[in-house]
């Protein structure tokens, strides 16, 4: 694009072609009042205060939000006639304006008190006519004030172009146009509160803060989001030690200001009542309260007790997806060194163990170089098995965008008809059989190599193994495929197609590819169409980028891999195989490692419990009994422990059969860095003091390890960051001052230091996954994500409860009719382990003869049910 | 130098055994009559409704100079705004009536309250004290 050189108040600019006046001014820091303008919707031209004066050949009055920057363009935005005519624009907006300041929350951030009080506006001309229209509260988080309205329009764009959703538009016309819902139902929408954030007046507000406090009272902490992978900048708003509501900054961290219902609203569980407060120690089967000194003189005194009887692999360790990448590191360095184990491991490596190695080794092939934020100059998104509205919502507002600026293309590939709302001119959804993932990729694989959509000679001079990939494929029949997966051959096709347009391709892998047995396969079949879309093989000349994102299911699910509590990787993917790293960790951790972290292969720390040979677990911030996949095995393996430690912030299912509770810090308590799914470290501020006698994880390891005679003196997380740096490769560089600038994206880093690394091709054969089928049990149960809870932490949230205070069991129209089963009836799941009796949903999203259930709703412990990814049930209505 | 020494005692000795010049009030017996701009202890005002006037939107905590204010708002339910809690550290508040010129809706005034000597530090004015004041004044004589 050409720039474009004008004046705006005598001040010399330098813009690009397209931009209009008021973004040219914004981004140069002169101000020009303005309701309506929003940088992140699209304009609208409804408040019409930022008229300024324009000279191009002439000169005249423009307004500045509707109005291009063109070369030599002289702009004036305070000229007597100018201010003039603003004066008098909000004089007709203040005459219908309630002007019931003391009383509304957006006062002290109001757009509409900030001009008046720059135009120094008196008492109108015109008689106020106040317009009493009743306060809109039909649903527990959002409300409506349409007297404070100013119809900037706003929220609408927010709504429509941000979430894709379109649940408020304007009604009627002229005088009597009023924002509202179709037929003025009740609200019912994904309730990102994104309406809240844009208005500039007090009309939306979040019914949530409830007059708990004044804008200027507020400190704002910026930190990042305790729950979806994502890595939302959010902004602690707080007042005397309390956190009272949470607002996003525009111009922060890579969600641009959008948040989601649980970001915005789900941070009523820092100051829960149900909160543990003081550590607590089982006494004759009951916890009772106690004092740190006590609990932690207990903790150390069992732990070396076990350690000298039983040896420390009779110890485990279940490291916190929650907690923050010193957090973990800290708990892997103590397990490591001080109790002398191996046996640690997390909940994301328990439910994909292959995924660490596979998402190393695509950093270093340069697979996954992209940072989340840049899906926003995707010129095409594919999204296989990931449910975006769902488990990644501003993700999905991130992928809106690229739709909406660059036109880019969607697929999306998914076993279920998962729902993201986009304008995509081109959309093909791929809805395929039950795991038949690895057959989809390689029918997209055999569509580009067999129509030559790549320059196949360039593929097979730059890397290895293609040859074998080129026989599989030939073999590969592409109708079998079609009619194994369910989707058309024409669909396949077009899909191939896109991929191979030039520009940005960003691929999504989802946590249904993740979590299926054949995961691995799957990966890798996806890596190999992710080397065949290398843009240097395509015809734009190595224009755009290809990159693979990895989605996790919590917020540091990435960071607690990167810093090695696996049982298979130290920090930074060092392999804990290879013998030769020994002596480096061992220097660095100035502590002598016992031969047993070295051993070859690694065994899962819940088989191990199961077998008898674990005698104690010290649980970090994980909710084991609930998240484990199969209930009834983890059940059985906690009671085979003797001892357990919970370091926790409630007291969950976990929690309560632990002989130790220690009492953690929220993410608003503490500082540290949290790792997101698109390798970006970012920094954690500290809101507040922890509640009660709560202590942040680090610390309580640092005063446990202490307790065991070891040195473990750190000062802040300041210092732990450095030494993860200095241990781990893929650190390198990482500045903790530097964080509260600018993220850390270290994939970037890794690749810039392989860059040489040559693909090879791995075979994947294109098989199907198992699924059994079983005359008691028809139907194929199916988890997944759910926007509105995840975890312990929304469970304790007040208003996420009062939005989604039921789980339901989804099931398809068709097996629903043939069962009789309506919208909201109870209904019972059986599996060959348990049973479960929820509400029923019916919807056309399923395939037939599934079921789905959310497993993000804590309290509903479907994995009592589970025994496998694909678990056989069957689903009957209850009989009152 | 005798002279003016006498002269002044002299006046002294006039003043002191005439009393109807004395100008000491005698302040427990006597009450002193306050202009009517006198400010004292600022007292929170009572509505027609009997709850108090106030809509706890923090202005008088902003603009207090001594920072004595101290106001939690809070949602009845009616979904009017209310303070729920309401102090006023006597001890810091330096009669500047800020808060009074600040207060959108007349809630707080300071009235002629000025005898604020008590025996425990730890008294702050709360909400139901600060009505109460208005309270006493609103009852018949």
């Amino acid at each position: 694009m050409n720039p474009i050189h004008l004046t705006i108040d005598d001040k010399p600019i330098v813009s690009k072609e397209g931009t209009n006046i008021f973004q040219a001014a914004l981004d140069n820091g002169i101000y020009i009042p303005g309701l309506c303008y929003h940088p992140k919707l699209s304009q609208f031209g409804g408040c019409r205060l930022c008229m300024v004066e324009v000279t191009e050949r002439r000169t005249g009055h423009r307004f500045a939000c509707a109005h291009p920057v063109s070369e030599g363009m002289i702009v004036k935005v305070n000229t007597p006639k100018v201010i003039r005519y603003r004066q008098s624009v909000m004089e007709y907006l203040l005459a219908h304006h309630p002007l019931d300041c003391p009383t509304c929350d957006k006062s002290g951030e109001c757009g509409l008190q900030d001009v008046t009080h720059e135009l120094n506006l008196f008492p109108g001309r015109f008689k106020t006519v106040r317009m009493d229209a009743p306060m809109i509260r039909d649903n527990p988080l959002l409300e409506l004030n349409r007297n404070r309205c100013i119809l900037c329009g706003r929220c609408v764009s927010a709504c429509k172009e941000i979430e894709g959703l379109g649940a408020i538009d304007f009604q009627n016309r002229g005088i009597k146009t009023v924002i509202g819902t179709a037929f003025n139902r009740p609200l019912a929408c994904s309730f990102c509160g994104g309406c809240v954030a844009v208005c500039p007046t007090g009309a939306w507000q979040d019914r949530t803060l409830g007059f708990k406090g004044r804008s200027w009272e507020f400190s704002k902490v910026p930190t990042i989001c305790p729950y979806c992978p994502v890595g939302c900048t959010i902004i602690l708003n707080t007042k005397m030690e309390s956190v009272r509501r949470i607002t996003s900054d525009d111009y922060l961290g890579i969600n641009e200001g959008n948040l989601c219902i649980k970001g915005r609203f789900g941070h009523e569980f820092i100051h829960s009542p149900e909160r543990i407060k003081t550590p607590l120690i089982r006494k004759n089967g009951e916890l009772y309260p106690t004092s740190w000194d006590d609990a932690i003189e207990y903790i150390a005194k069992k732990f070396q007790q076990i350690k000298n009887e039983h040896g420390g692999t009779a110890i485990g360790g279940i490291g916190s997806e929650k907690c923050t990448n010193e957090d973990n590191y800290l708990f892997q360095k103590f397990c490591r060194s001080v109790l002398g184990t191996n046996n640690i491991d997390n909940m994301a490596n328990i439910k994909s163990p292959a995924l660490n190695g596979l998402i190393h080794e695509s950093v270093i092939h340069g697979m996954t170089s992209a940072s989340l934020k840049e899906i926003e100059h995707a010129n095409t998104l594919f999204f296989i098995g990931a449910d975006m509205t769902e488990a990644h919502p501003v993700a999905g507002n991130m992928a809106r965008k690229a739709i909406r600026l660059n036109n880019a293309n969607l697929i999306i590939a998914n076993e279920r008809g998962v729902q993201f709302n986009s304008i995509a001119r081109n959309d093909i959804r791929l809805q395929y059989a039950l795991g038949s993932q690895i057959i989809l990729i390689n029918a997209l694989i055999k569509v580009i190599i067999d129509e030559k959509l790549v320059d196949l000679k360039k593929v097979e001079t730059s890397t290895n193994n293609f040859d074998k990939l080129r026989s599989l494929i030939d073999k590969f029949n592409i109708e079998e495929a079609s009619k194994i997966t369910g989707v058309t051959q024409e669909a396949i096709r077009n899909a191939a197609l896109l991929l191979t347009k030039p520009g940005n391709c960003y691929i999504i892998c989802g946590k249904d590819i993740e979590e299926n047995p054949l995961a691995e396969d799957a990966i890798r079949a996806l890596m190999n169409l992710c080397a065949l879309l290398n843009p240097a093989y395509r015809g734009d000349a190595g224009l755009g980028k290809v990159s693979l994102f990895f989605s996790r299911s919590h917020n540091n699910s990435q960071g607690v891999n990167d810093v090695g509590v696996v049982p298979g990787f130290f920090p930074g993917y060092v392999s804990t195989n290879d013998v030769s790293n020994k002596e480096k960790i061992e220097k660095l951790w100035g502590v002598k490692l016992p031969d047993e972290i070295f051993k070859k292969d690694a065994e899962n720390v819940i088989d191990l419990a199961l077998n008898g040979k674990l005698k104690a677990l010290y649980i970090m911030g994980e909710n084991l009994v609930v998240n484990y996949p199969n209930g009834k095995k983890i059940k059985e393996a906690c009671k085979k422990v003797d001892f357990i430690v919970v370091q926790d912030t409630f007291l969950t299912e976990t929690a309560q059969l632990a002989d130790v509770v220690l009492p953690a810090a929220t993410f608003a308590e503490k500082e540290g860095t949290f790792t997101n799914m698109g390798m970006t470290v970012q920094r954690l501020n500290k809101a507040i003091k922890p509640v009660g006698d709560a202590k942040p994880d680090w610390q309580i390891i640092c005063s446990l390890a202490q307790k065991m005679g070891h040195s473990c003196s750190y000062v802040s997380t300041k210092e732990i960051l450095t030494e993860i740096e200095s241990i781990s490769p893929m650190h390198a560089g990482i500045n903790y001052d530097r964080l509260r600038r600018k993220e850390f994206h270290w994939a970037s880093s890794v690749f810039s230091k392989n860059k040489s690394t040559r693909y090879t091709f791995s075979i994947v054969k294109p098989i199907s996954s198992e699924i059994r089928k079983n005359k008691d049990f028809p139907f194929v149960l199916l988890t997944g994500a759910s926007l509105n809870h995840q975890g312990t932490f929304s469970r304790h949230s007040k208003s996420l409860i009062s939005v989604a205070p039921e789980c339901f069991v989804e099931i398809n129209k068709k097996d629903a009719q043939a069962l009789q089963i309506n919208n909201g009836d109870r209904v019972t799941i059986e599996s060959a382990h348990n049973k479960l009796t929820l509400l029923a949903k019916v919807t056309s999203k399923l395939p037939e003869r599934t079921v789905f259930v959310s497993e993000d709703y804590e309290w509903v412990p479907v994995n009592l049910l589970r025994d496998g990814v694909h678990t056989s049930v069957k689903i009957y209505k209850e009989t009152v | 130098m005798i002279v003016p020494l006498i002269k002044g005692l002299a006046l002294t000795i006039k003043r002191f055994l005439n009393p109807n010049t004395c100008v000491t009030m005698q302040y427990p017996d006597e009450r002193p009559i306050l202009a009517p701009r006198f400010r004292g202890l600022p007292e929170l005002q009572i509505g027609k409704d009997g709850r108090e006037k106030c809509v706890a939107c923090g202005l008088c905590a902003r603009v207090c100079p001594s920072q004595c204010i101290s106001v939690e708002g809070a949602e009845d339910e009616t979904n009017r705004r209310y303070p729920k809690v309401y102090e006023l550290d006597a001890f810091r508040c330096i009669f500047c009536g800020f808060c009074e010129e600040a207060c959108p809706v007349r809630a707080i005034i300071l009235r002629d309250t000025f005898e604020l000597a008590t025996y425990d530090n730890k008294d702050v004015f709360d909400k139901e004290k600060l009505l109460d004041l208005t309270r006493k004044r609103n009852l018949p004589k």
